[in-house]
């Protein structure tokens, strides 16, 4: 039985996922929105966490439960601006890096349903 | 413009950052526009110490001294990214002066990057490991379906080749009243008292070098000479099914439920293979099958039927009863053997 390819895989793996976490990360702590909840972070962990968390959102090798999403985000003041702001960075993020539009709604709504685990 | 001015519009240019220091003082005597984009501004009286707390100054002149070289790594933070900057002093003459050149590398990027393999690879690494104790799980299970030989060449070579086993010893088992007894016991419990008795056979058969091939609702089968053979192969089985008997009867002083097997033993060839592609389960097919379950038809409870062939390489070793000749469906009339167990004849010997 052939398992469903993921994003992770069609769009090249680790090797060009690994842009697409680099492009990510600068743009968040560009951010003047979102890059204030990183002040604090030190670089290795915040790495850690976006390249955790592109992996997770294209299926690559990492998953979280609702339960830990929760808990990562449980301490921090997130707001839906927050949330959305970080939607339209990561759009932008793999428009950037040729992703097809179904497949960046996929992401999107995938996002979208964890919403409630990470604002409030 | 000449060569020197052109040199220092360079230098001042590139995305390194140069400085030069006098190596007695330690303060500056040049800097590059990209030094002072990341470190300030250094004037005539700043000093190496003044620009960087946290450098040991002892160990850079040591390191001038006696390598000419000195490297470390300053981090600052710029908005709120961490720069990670490589410094890189050599020493030098300037016109007799002594001099240490340093060069500043950026070196953030590859720290990051540095991060994310670091990141990457411990997550594929915890999948890896979770593969490895999934595959050892599938293994063990494949193992339980086919004997390990038959397992190794699966693995390998993606399909069972058919063999031959001759002359091999086949044990068959099945119980009286099994129809009934699944439609009055409650099925949880069928299955809890066939596991404990399966697995109780299986350690029999083990002990005698029996390879049980497969369970059939009631009909257990088990086989000595497959897949390695054996001399001893009719001993086995013959061993074999004297513990089954044992074992029930033991089992049935003491349980509620009471369990009457019937067992045939019969010695031949048999080929084994595994069969089907999806749902592959190994299994033995030939003449010393069909032989061991009609014989075990032609048992009373818990009585152990024996073919004539057999009952010839046991005679030595075990006590049997003449059963006269009885017609085998697909085979000539033959004489059938029952195998007494020799603890419990009146004339027995002790084993």
């Amino acid at each position: 039985m052939m398992s469903e390819r993921t994003l992770f895989e069609k769009y090249g793996g680790f090797s060009k996922v690994s842009k697409i976490v680099m492009a990510f990360y600068d743009t968040l702590l560009d951010s003047d929105d979102i890059g204030p909840f990183f002040d604090d972070i030190d670089m290795s962990r915040m790495v850690d966490h976006q390249t955790k968390f592109i992996s997770s959102v294209l299926g690559g090798p990492a998953s979280y439960s609702d339960n830990q999403l929760r808990q990562f985000h449980t301490h921090l003041k997130i707001e839906d601006a927050h949330f959305n702001e970080l939607k339209t960075v990561l759009e932008a993020t793999l428009v950037d890096h040729g992703f097809d539009p179904d497949d960046i709604l996929a992401v999107m709504q995938a996002i979208e349903t964890r919403r409630n685990l990470v604002v409030g | 413009m000449s060569i020197e001015a052109i040199n220092e519009q360079l230098l001042r240019a590139i995305g390194v950052g140069v400085a030069l220091l006098d190596r007695k003082t330690l303060k500056f005597n040049f800097h590059n526009d990209t030094f002072e984009e990341w470190f300030g501004n250094p004037d005539e009286t700043t000093t190496l110490q003044d620009m960087f707390a946290e450098l040991d100054i002892d160990e850079l002149n040591a390191g001038l001294r006696e390598n000419r070289r000195f490297t470390t790594e300053t981090k600052f933070k710029k908005k709120r990214r961490t720069m990670v900057i490589a410094l890189d002093f050599t020493a030098a003459h300037e016109k007799q002066r002594e001099i240490a050149v340093l060069v500043c590398q950026n070196i953030t990027r590859i720290r990051e990057l540095e991060s994310m393999i670091d990141s990457y690879s411990t997550m594929v690494e915890r999948n890896t490991r979770e593969i490895k104790r999934e595959k050892e799980q599938v293994e063990k299970l494949l193992l339980n379906l086919m004997p390990r030989s038959v397992y190794e060449e699966y693995k390998t070579f993606g399909v069972v080749t058919p063999q031959l086993y001759d002359p091999v010893s086949v044990l068959m088992l099945d119980f009286i009243g099994f129809s009934e007894k699944v439609t009055t016991l409650d099925p949880g419990v069928t299955v809890t008292e066939l596991n404990d008795i399966y697995s109780a056979f299986d350690r029999i058969g083990e002990q005698f070098g029996c390879e049980r091939i497969k369970t059939v609702g009631d009909a257990y089968v088990t086989v000595a000479g497959v897949p390695d053979p054996t001399p001893d192969h009719a001993k086995s089985v013959a061993n074999a099914a004297i513990r089954f008997v044992r074992y029930l009867e033991r089992r049935n002083a003491s349980h509620p439920h009471q369990w009457q097997c019937r067992i045939g033993l019969a010695t031949g060839s048999v080929i084994g293979s595994v069969v089907g592609i999806q749902k592959y389960v190994y299994d033995i097919f030939g003449p010393a099958v069909h032989l061991a379950t009609q014989l075990q038809n032609f048992s009373s409870p818990m009585e152990i039927s024996v073919q004539d062939e057999m009952a010839r390489s046991l005679n030595d070793l075990f006590e049997m009863t003449d059963q006269g000749a009885r017609m085998i469906p697909g085979f000539s009339e033959q004489p059938v053997w029952r195998l007494l167990d020799n603890r419990k004849t009146p004339a027995g010997r002790a084993v």
